[in-house]
């Protein structure tokens, strides 16, 4: 592993701490190189993780994906970008990526609409502590399993015999014999509502917070000027939480584009293509068709379709600064 | 007062007794709070229930939420299960050490991010943000290949360093943001006495920042305590193994132990969700600073 | 005090934990590596998914057993779940840290053996001077043997007894049109004719609830070793047969993300009247639901068939890793475990059938239902043709992919077998 161009081996030098310096002169442009070397002595730690556990096999994956048959062929030999065209001619890749796009978005809209919603209810002054306490531990449950039993339990609950049709079944609201997962027409739809349900507590939690930090004298001034609820929230409380729903929101859209497990132990991409997502889309090459280089070269193009995102995100909070 | 009409927009303390024409909103705020409730917690119900069943009874039609076969064994079984007592043994140990180293590599990330400029500043934080975009199982190979080559193989070691490096992006994002909401004249005012930019952070940044670092170690911690895949790949014998894929050993090829299953996560929950009562004031306030500003 | 020494420390201080980390983890890797080198003691690593499935402590006895006819080789049992072994496997021969002795599906042998993961083994077999004609079956990749299969789990029809009685169906269908009828008679209410689970995860359905319509009427999907799912008859008129049943309203719901675990508890719970399935759930079953009246029939083949019935089954196989450095100490665990003795218990408790030809399990004798499964399984042939096949699981799920299109109506089943066969043709 020769990293060796990255700011953080050029800081490793600091470690000998220099000799006292002899004149000013010296001293000062000592403490100037100093100055402009701890910041990379700070990261170094972060750095050097980051670059042998995470940037190392990125860079493997990279590789692989310019590479022909990677794993089971001994010798793969250098094949260009076919990898990659093979990827983009599939026209389940763009499937996968509408079907991305549509769990994705309508996840992370739900998750902060619902988050902030909640969030809202949950600060209301008219509550007591205690049931404060209560509600918030009761609206945090969702986020505290991991994701196979989620998605084991909701297969249970949306199957055609399970608790939500028979509850719908019997309220009249159904003829309770929606087959949720396994009919084409609901099943993305389906599969969204369970990582809305598993994922929407994070994003609560942190608007929960932001309502907290707002200062209550924006409030009171809105109202000298004679603002009422609805012009509040749209004058000081949504301003106010932006920030925070944008980096909830970006982080949140990286994150669900990552989804496999969930996805895949509920319907496995199906009914038909129904569910088919980027992450279940690279597994089936990667590991039932054992087509890994195909496979990088999707996980590549996942890769700089988040680095547009990171890109504007940290753009964004440059701005802000 | 009496003009907010939404909850949202307030931040009064609950000093004040409720005035009795606030008694509907009350009413209403608390309706919606317990449909909001039956979305979130009735499927955790559902889980805890059949928790209780014999197998045939999980699936059975009509459900019902207590039924005959109601019985403790699904715990017994798995309270009483050396094997499996070691996974969350496992769990804990792993996804604490990765809470506190995470959040001191982070800690000095963050500082750097927070109070310096420097070249190659926004580079970094772009690879720091999009590293988190592989898809995981991408990685698996190549990862795994390189854990093996580190002799980090089946060993504590390798699980919390990959931990950490799938935590530390978002704990030195939110980090940064924290301490940006810290006036730099807190730590300016030490260094002034002569004192370096780590005497700073420890003595001055750190205990200010206690709400941040357990609103990033709480979330640092359900990742560590939730992870299937890498889990399973790094390790290879029963007492490296975690909770996570204890439950997964119950899904057989053939046939499930649903209760068991079902009973097992919800033995897993109870320590966080201990562990965030604990923490929630801090947790709460912790959220607001970091993410306003980041 | 000088910034430049503080941040000094603090690396010096990292250096030292990550050495720290190294140092315990290198010591921790060195206990596992060095297991061969003590005095020419060997351990044998096996990774599979079968202890969990058998009884606590079952599966441990037999390599006790096995340890104590082999002085000097020991056997450290890996177990994973099952859905995740392959990806687990893989990773583990790209890195070269693979398990000795690996439990293996017949449907990833080909995939491993391409990867050159698993070992040849023919070749072991002849330096053993092992005799080969003891084992019910091997299966091959181009002419060498790669796994043997050590149980095998056959898949005939159960039938709810009670379901079919009410009904007014006396015995179980024989040929598929009695079964149709059955079927529809049993459907009402919440109770079905027939489940079928195609869940695109696990796509085994495709082989044990689909093709094996075609295997029992002494049809094949393949010709020559290529696929064949056009133009052939036994396939067609397998599939038609279910599209009917589908049309017919008479098979359970949610069959589009159904698996293996889920139709079996819809059967114990007295929901479906028929449904085609391993004997490893008899058991499962009678525990589930003591008072389910079930049997066990030969799956019905077409009306008027009388040649030799193929009876599809699956396999807990065994391989050898490439990279293993005891591949003769290996072999001899193979070796046990397919001895008549071994094989006859394992069978026994895993509710199986024997891979070795002169093996009994005790059920046969004991069980009657078992007893009765034996002779279906004697009388006809174990088949499945996607033992073997490159990349056997995609197969089945290309072919699910469009089977499920064909069944919701967005194209004709022979559009469904047409696009089904161009997929397969690229795969091989």
């Amino acid at each position: 592993m020769s990293q060796t161009t990255s700011p953080e081996a050029e800081a490793r030098p600091t470690k000998a701490a220099p000799p006292p310096g002899a004149d000013s002169a010296r001293t000062r442009t000592i403490g100037r190189i100093k100055r402009t070397l701890t910041p990379y002595g700070f990261l170094s730690p972060t750095g050097v993780l980051l670059i042998i556990l995470m940037v190392t096999p990125i860079i493997m994956v990279v590789s692989y994906s310019l590479l022909d048959r990677v794993i089971t062929n001994k010798n793969p030999a250098f094949v260009g970008f076919e990898n990659y065209v093979e990827v983009l001619t599939d026209p389940v890749f763009f499937t996968a990526v509408r079907n991305t796009l549509v769990f994705t978005i309508s996840s992370v809209v739900v998750h902060f609409v619902i988050g902030l919603a909640f969030a809202l209810l949950l600060n209301s002054p008219l509550l007591g502590n205690r049931s404060k306490a209560f509600f918030r531990v009761l609206y945090i449950l969702p986020w505290l399993f991991t994701v196979a039993i989620v998605a084991v339990l909701w297969r249970l609950l949306l199957s055609p015999n399970g608790v939500i049709n028979y509850l719908l079944g019997a309220s009249g609201i159904t003829d309770g014999n929606t087959e949720w997962l396994a009919n084409p027409s609901t099943a993305l739809a389906a599969v969204t509502f369970i990582n809305i349900w598993s994922g929407y507590p994070f994003f609560m939690i942190s608007l929960l917070a932001g309502l907290q930090g707002i200062p209550r004298d924006l409030y009171e001034a809105a109202k000298v000027d004679g603002a009422g609820a609805l012009a509040q929230f749209r004058n000081v409380t949504l301003p106010q939480l932006k920030p925070i729903i944008i980096s909830m929101a970006l982080l949140d859209f990286i994150w669900t584009t990552q989804q496999f497990a969930l996805i895949w132990m509920t319907t496995g991409g199906g009914p038909i293509n129904s569910t088919e997502v980027l992450s279940t889309f690279t597994y089936k090459l990667a590991f039932t068709e054992y087509e890994f280089s195909v496979a990088s070269a999707s996980a590549v193009l996942v890769l700089l379709m988040s680095m547009v995102l990171a890109f504007f995100y940290v753009r964004h909070q440059k701005a802000r600064d | 007062m009496t003009t907010l009409a939404t909850p949202a927009l307030t931040a009064e303390r609950p000093a004040l007794r409720t005035p009795p024409k606030h008694t509907g909103k009350k009413v209403a705020i608390i309706v919606a709070l317990v449909v909001g409730a039956c979305f979130s917690a009735l499927p955790v119900l559902w889980m805890l229930s059949s928790s209780f069943k014999s197998n045939p009874e999980i699936f059975e039609f009509p459900p019902r939420l207590i039924t005959p076969g109601f019985s403790f064994d699904a715990y017994t079984t798995i309270l009483t299960d050396p094997t499996k007592l070691r996974f969350f043994f496992n769990s804990y140990v792993i996804a604490l050490a990765v809470t506190a180293l995470s959040l001191i590599v982070a800690v000095h990330a963050a500082y750097a991010f927070s109070r310096y400029e420097f070249w190659g500043k926004k580079t970094i934080n772009v690879v720091v943000v999009s590293v988190q975009a592989v898809p995981p199982i991408t990685l698996l190979i190549p990862y795994f290949g390189l854990v093996v080559a580190l002799k980090l193989y089946n060993t504590y070691q390798g699980l919390i360093l990959t931990y950490m490096v799938f935590t530390l992006p978002y704990a030195i994002i939110m980090m940064t943001g924290y301490f940006n909401t810290l006036p730099k004249e807190l730590d300016e005012a030490v260094k002034v006495d002569g004192a370096g930019p780590l005497t700073a952070l420890w003595r001055i940044l750190m205990p200010i920042s206690v709400p941040g670092l357990v609103s990033v170690g709480v979330y640092t911690f359900m990742i560590c305590w939730n992870e299937f895949l890498f889990a399973l790949t790094l390790t290879r014998t029963e007492d490296m193994r975690t909770v996570p894929i204890g439950i997964q050993l119950l899904m057989g090829q053939h046939s499930y132990e649903w209760n068991e299953m079902m009973a097992m996560s919800i033995l897993g929950c109870i320590p966080v969700l201990l562990l965030f009562l604990f923490f929630q004031r801090y947790f709460i306030g912790g959220m607001t600073a970091g993410a306003v500003k980041i | 005090m000088s910034k430049g020494a503080h941040v000094g420390r603090f690396i010096a201080l990292t250096g030292v934990t990550a050495l720290a980390l190294t140092a315990c983890s290198g010591g921790g890797g060195s206990s596992s590596d060095g297991d061969g080198d003590s005095g020419g003691d060997v351990t044998l690593e096996f990774s599979q998914w079968w202890e969990p499935e058998l009884p606590d402590g079952a599966f441990r006895e037999l390599m006790d057993k096995f340890e104590a006819e082999n002085p000097g080789i020991t056997v450290d049992l890996l177990s994973g779940p099952y859905a995740s072994t392959k990806e687990q496997v893989v990773a583990g021969a790209a890195a070269g840290t693979m398990s000795d002795v690996v439990g293996l599906d017949g449907a990833w042998v080909s995939d491993f053996a391409d990867q050159g993961a698993i070992t040849d083994l023919s070749a072991v077999m002849s330096e053993a001077g092992y005799d080969e004609s003891q084992l019910a079956s091997q299966v091959q990749v181009d002419g060498k043997t790669y796994m043997i299969p050590v149980v095998n789990f056959v898949y005939p029809m159960f039938t709810n007894d009670d379901l079919l009685g009410q009904a007014g169906v006396t015995a179980p269908p024989t040929n598929r049109t009695e079964f149709a009828d059955a079927a529809a008679k049993v459907t009402s209410g919440d109770a079905h004719g027939w489940v079928l689970p195609l869940s695109l995860e696990a796509p085994n359905g495709i082989q044990n609830d689909v093709m094996s319509w075609v295997w029992e009427s002494g049809g094949s999907m393949l010709k020559d070793g290529q696929p064949a799912l056009t133009d052939n008859e036994a396939v067609t008129s397998a599939t038609d047969y279910i599209q009917g049943l589908w049309d017919a309203g008479v098979i359970a719901p949610g069959s589009f993300t159904m698996k293996e675990q889920d139709k079996v508890e819809e059967f114990s719970n007295g929901r479906v009247g028929m449904m085609i399935d391993s004997l490893a759930h008899v058991n499962l079953i009678r525990e589930s639901n003591p008072d389910l009246n079930f049997s066990i029939s030969a799956i019905p083949a077409e009306d008027g068939y009388t040649g030799e019935r193929g009876i599809p089954y699956a396999s807990w196989g065994i391989g050898i890793a490439e990279n293993s450095e005891h591949k003769a100490e290996a072999f001899k665990l193979v070796e046990f475990l397919m001895s008549e003795e071994t094989n006859s218990e394992l069978s026994s408790i895993a509710n199986a059938f024997p891979g070795n030809t002169t093996s009994v399990p005790d059920f046969v004798e004991e069980d009657e239902l078992f007893g009765t499964a034996f002779e279906i399984y004697q009388s006809g042939f174990p088949a499945n043709e996607f033992t073997g096949l490159p990349v056997a699981e995609q197969l089945m799920r290309d072919f699910g992919e469009e089977f499920q299109k064909a069944l919701d109506g967005q194209q004709s089943m022979q559009d469904a077998l047409a696009a089904a066969q161009t997929k397969w043709e690229e795969e091989f």
